[in-house]
């Protein structure tokens, strides 16, 4: 079964002075274990499609799946990783693992443990009893998706999740975040605005086109499974791909 | 943790930051001693007249009559438990109304223009209205010192609610956080150092509502002493009076910066 499901979907949104149309016409399905990620010019929607999946906001007309069921942020499916870190600075790392849990009321040692534990697997461990500033960018990012994972979710929502980081960082927390997220059999929708950052994690592709963003084409991927996305990076399938989603995003902004 | 140990560099840098951080504190206190002497011997020696400015020694003076009397604990009692009592509950009353109106919307936009008029009222003029509602005694005073304390209290700890971080608001959403919960998670902890900074307004701000009580209606107190020291051009009396609610108030605002710093310590 497909864990999301979007058909002719469109989202309006209106403010005092004027509406403005986002998403037209989208369709859209994700399956289990699949690493898709969307990629757009600069305000064509593709944040909105994650609070749409993630039931933060309602679309205007068609309709949304998650599991079979209208998304609902009090469900435990979707985890939602954002643009920054968004740990609470008063609270330790451990305590910040806990934040989740303690919001659906399931702070549990056997949840407890199962955080700390992820924690300690990914290379946090020693870092426990420290405070979100004496982290690293890249550290407090994969905290951040500890504690997202430490409510078990089945699909990772992931908001642009590294473009707040230096370029070292960012490929290499790009390779462990892929990692965890494979080694835990995660699905996970990416969006981003970087087009190599897509293709070196990816499965699949979507490409918006610009504002009101429908999906302009889909990209299928088949990588061997082995190769880690920095090592993506560097085949001539991906630069050959690479070419191809720039020119279809290009021809977007020339038509703005 | 782990002792470090530092470079012979480091000792340095500790000497001289403790050896700036004493020449400050003893400037600080030459420069008070230096004042008393030049009152004292100024007074003392007629250069200024002592009837107008009083003099150290006078004050002292006083105080140990005021001590002998048992009026100096009487009145600084009275003021001090006006004070504190109009603090508590107008910090409790901003508090709360700060709460309800970050969380109903429609009731905040409502209010705001009566907030605003409340806020730029000079709350004195209604010193008469008190009086005739709460008679001429310590439950007017208090109720002066409430209506100085409580807007200031309430703006300033709404605003902070409102400012909380937008975006630990949406990691809470997308957890499917309540408003509750939001609220004592996310937005209660990350207020907690503007909260006592408003503590530390709120310090100056109640000692002015109890003095202006005083001042409008009593029959003891610091601020009555100072009116009645006034009347009858008793400087000593004024000048002790105002030394003992420098006192005063400095120890409370000390208790709210203690305070302060174990905040801190917990959220950083």
């Amino acid at each position: 079964m497909d864990i999301v499901k979007i058909e002719n979907l469109n989202l309006i949104y209106q403010s005092v002075k004027s509406e403005t149309k986002a998403l037209e016409d989208i369709n859209l399905d994700v399956q289990p274990y699949e690493f898709v990620s969307i990629v757009g010019p600069s305000g064509c929607g593709k944040t909105t499609i994650l609070s749409l999946i993630a039931g933060l906001i309602k679309p205007t007309s068609g309709s949304i799946k998650v599991q079979g069921e209208t998304p609902n942020p009090k469900r435990d499916i979707c985890g939602y990783m954002f643009q920054r870190d968004n740990l609470l600075p008063w609270r330790n790392i451990e305590k910040n693992l806990y934040f989740g849990l303690e919001i659906k009321h399931k702070k549990t040692k056997e949840n407890k443990d199962y955080a700390c534990e992820l924690a300690a697997k990914y290379g946090l461990g020693e870092f426990l009893k420290k405070h979100p500033h004496e982290l690293s960018g890249g550290m407090r990012q994969r905290v951040s998706l500890i504690r997202t994972l430490a409510l078990k979710p089945e699909l990772l929502l992931l908001d642009e999740p590294f473009s707040a980081l230096d370029y070292q960082t960012r490929l290499n927390l790009c390779d462990d975040i892929f990692h965890i997220i494979k080694s835990e059999n995660k699905t996970a929708i990416l969006v981003t605005h970087d087009i190599q950052e897509a293709i070196s994690m990816s499965d699949r592709i979507i490409v918006l086109s610009a504002r009101p963003g429908k999906v302009k084409a889909v990209h299928k991927l088949d990588f061997k499974p082995s190769l880690t996305p920095f090592e993506r990076r560097n085949t001539d399938k991906a630069k050959q791909l690479f070419d191809t989603i720039w020119q279809e995003i290009q021809n977007e902004k020339a038509n703005i | 943790m782990k002792k470090q140990i530092y470079s012979a560099a480091h000792k340095k840098f500790i000497q001289k930051y403790r050896v700036n951080k004493a020449i400050v504190l003893t400037t600080q206190i030459l420069i008070l001693v230096a004042f008393i002497l030049c009152w004292e011997l100024l007074t003392k020696y007629e250069v200024i007249s002592s009837f107008f400015f009083s003099s150290p020694t006078k004050i002292a003076k006083t105080i140990k009559e005021l001590y002998n009397s048992g009026e100096l604990f009487y009145h600084s009692a009275i003021t001090l438990s006006e004070t504190l009592i109009g603090f508590a509950i107008a910090t409790g009353i901003g508090f709360l109304v700060a709460f309800v109106l970050c969380y109903n919307n429609f009731l905040r936009r409502v209010s705001e223009p009566y907030i605003v008029v409340l806020n730029s009222l000079p709350k004195i003029a209604l010193g008469p209205i008190i009086i005739i509602w709460f008679g001429a005694g310590q439950k007017a005073i208090i109720f002066m010192c409430i209506l100085i304390v409580v807007i200031v209290t309430t703006l300033n700890i709404l605003n902070s609610f409102i400012s909380c971080d937008k975006q630990l608001i949406a990691v809470a959403k997308s957890l499917g956080a309540n408003k509750l919960q939001t609220f004592f998670k996310l937005v209660l902890p990350s207020s907690v150092k503007d909260i006592v900074a408003t503590l530390k307004i709120n310090v100056g701000l109640s000692w002015i509502g109890s003095i202006m009580g005083e001042y409008m209606t009593s029959k003891a107190g610091l601020g009555y002493l100072l009116k009645y020291g006034g009347q009858v051009m008793n400087l000593n009396l004024v000048m002790t009076s105002t030394v003992l609610l420098c006192i005063m108030a400095s120890l409370m605002y000390l208790l709210v910066a203690l305070f302060e710093k174990l905040m801190n310590k917990i959220y950083k």
